[in-house]
């Protein structure tokens, strides 16, 4: 029996917020509004001049900050996590149907991307595309399909073993069709898992891109974090704040993650 | 023998890629070394005297050649040779990494066992609760915070670089803190699944004392374990990088971050292949003590 359990619910509610304040930031200011800077603002405690969450070091309006910041985040990382998923799935069904090529070149690619650390393959691509949004984008794409592409395959080559494809192969169901009536339905529960998990790896890639300097925008939480430690002493509540958002926001996509698996499959909890 | 001809291979992919990454993405490291104000002449000498202007064939040719005899080049920036850096940095990134991953194993196994033993008691419930806040902390997130709290506002540990044991302490708790938690997940896991086996039940109604049996569980979990640090072994170098540039450490990291900020083609060469060479033996050798832990795992 599934029963909805307490980690789905306490992630969903924290996550939820979130997507609430991004699209309410959205529906209110727009995608391309910028915080004022008012510089003699600079580095205000918070709730002092009505500015709720204080000013960061260019006098701007945190919360303003880090509500651009979300969008952003939220916008790059579903973005990036769908991409990869779309991409992923695609090529671990080829590979487990036994296209030979596909699978030679995806064991080759998932291997080296595997060994070589993924931040340092987005640091290097970054540094030298010259921080652009679609060089981020191409690059966190790149390194996060392979993670899809094993799950698909895996569940593909699990599926096809079953009574009820064979069935539908023996009366002459199509290549196509049977992929979408009766594969991608067992494969969408176990990738939708690692999608929820593959966001924040994607959010927690974008920020260390960012708070290295090597972000697309001033606002990923992960450069003003950067900036932030740079007034560790005198403004201490800009760091507390940022670093407390983002764990948070991991921290539900996490629980969701956790949540949705043992939902999903009863079985795996531990 | 079919595992080190994969590495080999692994290793050759590696570098190349790297290689053509470097050199077929914008940026030049002459310009940036001479300032953009340089003369068009001067930057001609200098890319003749640092080997760019030949075609890239034969730049390849040269690095495989330097390769093979164990010599990386001279850095563009820095007036040493890449050896010589890398092993003048290596030092605090081996003891960053090693540390936090000789102190992380046995925490993660312990409390992992606690949490499993408990299961569904409140030190459970309690264990995985922290365990995934601080899994979810991202390290960049993490450091300022316990900067701000052990060195600002208590004033025990420094705030940064890298000259005594002081030092080092939060730099490590930094990344002690998100590996063991991964280790405590998976090690609880992984007991709780061998503990509905067959054998343990056998060895209870044998009579044999609780306390042999979750020795003897433990020893069934270490490969799982094992496999699981060689896989974050990646995710701590990779950490290294942002922990070496947050703490001012004079690290293989901060080195790299430098390296290909500067576009120094030779360093960031030179440490990926180390780097590259680093993981294939720690696989190897997980492959081997895998063998030995789990005899099953050979056949």
């Amino acid at each position: 029996m599934r029963k909805i359990n307490k980690e789905m619910v306490f992630g969903g509610v924290i996550l939820s917020l979130y997507i609430i304040w991004a699209v309410i930031w959205m529906s209110t200011h727009g995608s391309n509004y910028s915080p004022t800077s008012i510089i003699s603002n600079e580095l205000f405690k918070p709730l002092t001049d009505g500015y709720v969450l204080g000013t960061d070091i260019n006098g701007r309006s945190l919360f303003e900050v880090l509500s651009v910041g979300l969008v952003y985040t939220v916008g790059i990382s579903l973005l990036i996590s769908s991409s990869a998923c779309l991409i992923g799935i695609l090529i671990g069904y080829l590979s487990a149907i036994r296209i030979k090529f596909v699978s030679e070149i995806m064991d080759m690619l998932t291997n080296l991307i595997f060994i070589f650390p993924s931040i340092l393959l987005a640091i290097l691509v970054m540094s030298f595309s010259g921080q652009s949004y679609t060089g981020l984008v191409l690059c966190l794409i790149f390194t996060s399909w392979p993670g899809y592409a094993r799950i698909a395959r895996g569940e593909t080559m699990r599926v096809l073993n079953l009574g009820y494809v064979e069935s539908a192969r023996a009366i002459g169901v199509g290549e196509f069709r049977l992929f979408y009536k009766s594969i991608l339905p067992s494969i969408v529960p176990v990738i939708s898992i690692h999608f929820v998990l593959g966001i924040s790896g994607v959010i927690i890639s974008e920020a260390s891109l960012g708070f290295l300097g090597l972000g697309a925008s001033e606002y990923s939480w992960g450069a003003i974090l950067s900036m932030a430690k740079l007034v560790l002493l005198e403004a201490p509540h800009v760091v507390i704040v940022t670093s407390l958002l983002m764990t948070g926001l991991i921290i539900s996509l996490n629980l969701f993650s956790d949540g949705l698996r043992d939902y999903l499959d009863p079985k795996l909890k531990g | 023998m079919k595992l080190i001809l994969k590495s080999f291979l692994t290793l050759f992919f590696a570098i190349t890629t790297i290689f053509f990454a470097l050199r077929l993405t914008p940026g030049d490291p002459v310009e940036r070394l001479l300032g953009p104000e340089a003369k068009v002449e001067e930057i001609q000498k200098y890319r003749s005297e640092l080997g760019l202007d030949k075609s890239i064939v034969d730049q390849y040719y040269d690095f495989a050649k330097g390769i093979v005899s164990f010599d990386l080049g001279n850095s563009f920036f820095k007036k040493d040779s890449v050896v010589n850096l890398i092993q003048a940095n290596l030092a605090p990134t081996v003891v960053l990494a090693l540390i936090s991953i000789l102190l992380s194993a046995p925490i993660g196994i312990f409390i992992g066992v606690i949490s499993a033993v408990k299961k569904s008691q409140l030190p459970d419930t309690l264990i995985r609760l922290i365990s995934l806040t601080f899994l979810s902390f991202p390290i960049f997130s993490l450091a300022p915070l316990l900067v701000l709290i052990f060195s600002i506002w208590l004033g025990i540990f420094p705030v940064s670089q890298w000259l005594s044991l002081k030092h080092m302490v939060i730099p490590i708790v930094t990344l002690v803190l998100p590996l063991s938690s991964v280790i405590i997940r998976v090690m609880r896991n992984k007991y709780l699944e061998e503990e509905s086996q067959l054998w343990v039940l056998v060895l209870n109604a044998k009579g044999l004392s609780n306390f042999a049996i979750i020795y003897r569980l433990i020893k069934i979990c270490l490969p799982t374990i094992l496999n699981v640090v060689a896989i974050q072994l990646s995710v701590v170098l990779a950490g290294t990088v942002i922990t070496e540039t947050i703490f001012d450490i004079p690290g293989l990291g901060s080195l790299l971050f430098e390296a290909i900020n500067n576009r120094d083609y030779p360093l960031v060469q030179g440490i990926i292949a180390y780097s590259t060479v680093i993981y294939m033996l720690v696989y190897v050798i997980v492959d081997y003590a895998n063998e030995k832990l789990d005899p099953r795992i050979g056949q």
